[in-house]
């Protein structure tokens, strides 16, 4: 098998029998801590274009174009 | 040649976990202080700069704890209070903990300087390494003044709070920062009074296992003779209205009394669990009367003109 053989096994989620294989209960507890990291992030986004609005505030009407 | 790894096991932590790591029941009274400072403070400040202000503040107060943790976890193992933790429980390892800790302070610090102000972030950044450096790794295995002087810490908030009000510092948040400074002592002691055993088998040199339980109720007495008049004190010096000031006089003065039935008692441990639960009442209550006060004495201001 190839490289890219193996790479292609990998995409197609056969993935060789060696790995670790998570139990349902660590795959559930990944995805969860996934979720939340999603959302802190997403969050910090909001956080940041929010401030950048009020510091901006109605400077953007005055400022010089 | 042959690398042998170690086995990790893949992590079942949930998001629990990590909420757990950071000591949300002592984040609330953070942040319930640090919006006391906000509040009190003069001037005018956007309310999405001081959500994001309040944010930030308690972003970091999870971060110490989460550091507090990662470096207590043998500690925590040992005593029944804390045994339940995420750490000693194996549910995260140290390493996630620190991890978890390290960038949620670097994050809480970096936010606040960016979006709010420096003097704010840099207070912010001083109580984490308080917390963690100072208290945790030094003062706590060494000294049974450990809370007195690591209590600093856990009086900056509303220092901090002000700051990010106003960009700087004045007479009153110091004298806030005081009342939980002299606040801690009777409050933790209390506690130790009736865990004595839990911490000396964790060997944590707190005031009831090195001097003894005597000396502890009279420590206990002698801070909160300090502690009532300081609330109160706010009052008198024109910073707060008589709402506050009778709540801090009556207040304080079942604190005294507390402080007395402790100091008095020999067997048991009935008056320091009392004296633990309404000591907590107690800051709440100030802090809360002085918000109530400062909206108040808005409105009537208001009304007035």
């Amino acid at each position: 098998m190839t490289i890219i053989d193996s790479a292609m096994n990998d995409v197609n989620g056969q993935r060789p029998q060696t790995g670790i294989r998570l139990t349902e209960q660590q795959l559930r507890a990944r995805r969860a801590r996934s979720l939340a990291i999603a959302l802190a992030l997403g969050a910090f986004v909001v956080v940041i274009f929010l401030v950048t609005i009020v510091r901006l505030g109605s400077n953007v009407l005055t400022g010089p174009m | 040649m042959s690398v042998t790894l170690a086995r990790v096991e893949p992590s079942i932590a949930g998001v629990g976990d990590y909420i757990a790591l950071m000591k949300p029941r002592v984040m609330s009274l953070v942040v319930f202080t640090a919006v006391a400072g906000l509040m009190v403070a003069p001037g005018h400040i956007h309310p999405v700069i001081a959500f994001v202000a309040l944010l930030c503040i308690t972003v970091g107060a999870g971060a110490a704890g989460a550091l507090n943790m990662w470096y207590d976890a043998d500690i925590d193992a040992r005593m029944a209070r804390t045994a339940a933790r995420p750490i000693p429980r194996g549910r995260v390892t140290p390493g996630e903990a620190a991890g978890f800790g390290f960038t949620l302070a670097a994050f809480s610090v970096a936010a606040l300087g960016l979006l709010v102000n420096l003097a704010a972030a840099a207070l912010l950044a001083f109580t984490i390494f308080f917390y963690v450096v100072i208290y945790t790794i030094w003062l706590k295995r060494s000294t049974p003044q450990n809370i007195v002087i690591g209590g600093a810490a856990g009086a900056l908030p509303p220092m901090i709070g002000w700051a990010a009000a106003t960009g700087g510092l004045a007479i009153e948040p110091l004298l806030l920062f005081l009342i939980i400074f002299f606040w801690t002592p009777p409050h933790f002691w209390a506690l130790s009074l009736y865990r004595a055993q839990d911490y000396a088998r964790a060997g944590v040199p707190m005031l009831p296992v090195v001097a003894g339980a005597r000396e502890t109720r009279r420590q206990i007495l002698l801070y909160t003779l300090i502690l009532a008049p300081l609330g109160a004190s706010l009052w008198p010096l024109g910073y707060a209205g008589p709402i506050y000031g009778c709540t801090a006089l009556v207040a304080g003065a079942g604190m005294i009394a507390l402080a007395l039935r402790v100091h008095a008692e020999r067997d048991g441990h009935a008056a320091s669990k009392q004296m633990f639960g309404f000591s907590i009442l107690y800051l709440f209550l100030l802090f809360a009367m002085l918000m109530v006060d400062r909206i108040s004495g808005g409105l009537f201001g208001h009304i007035a003109v």
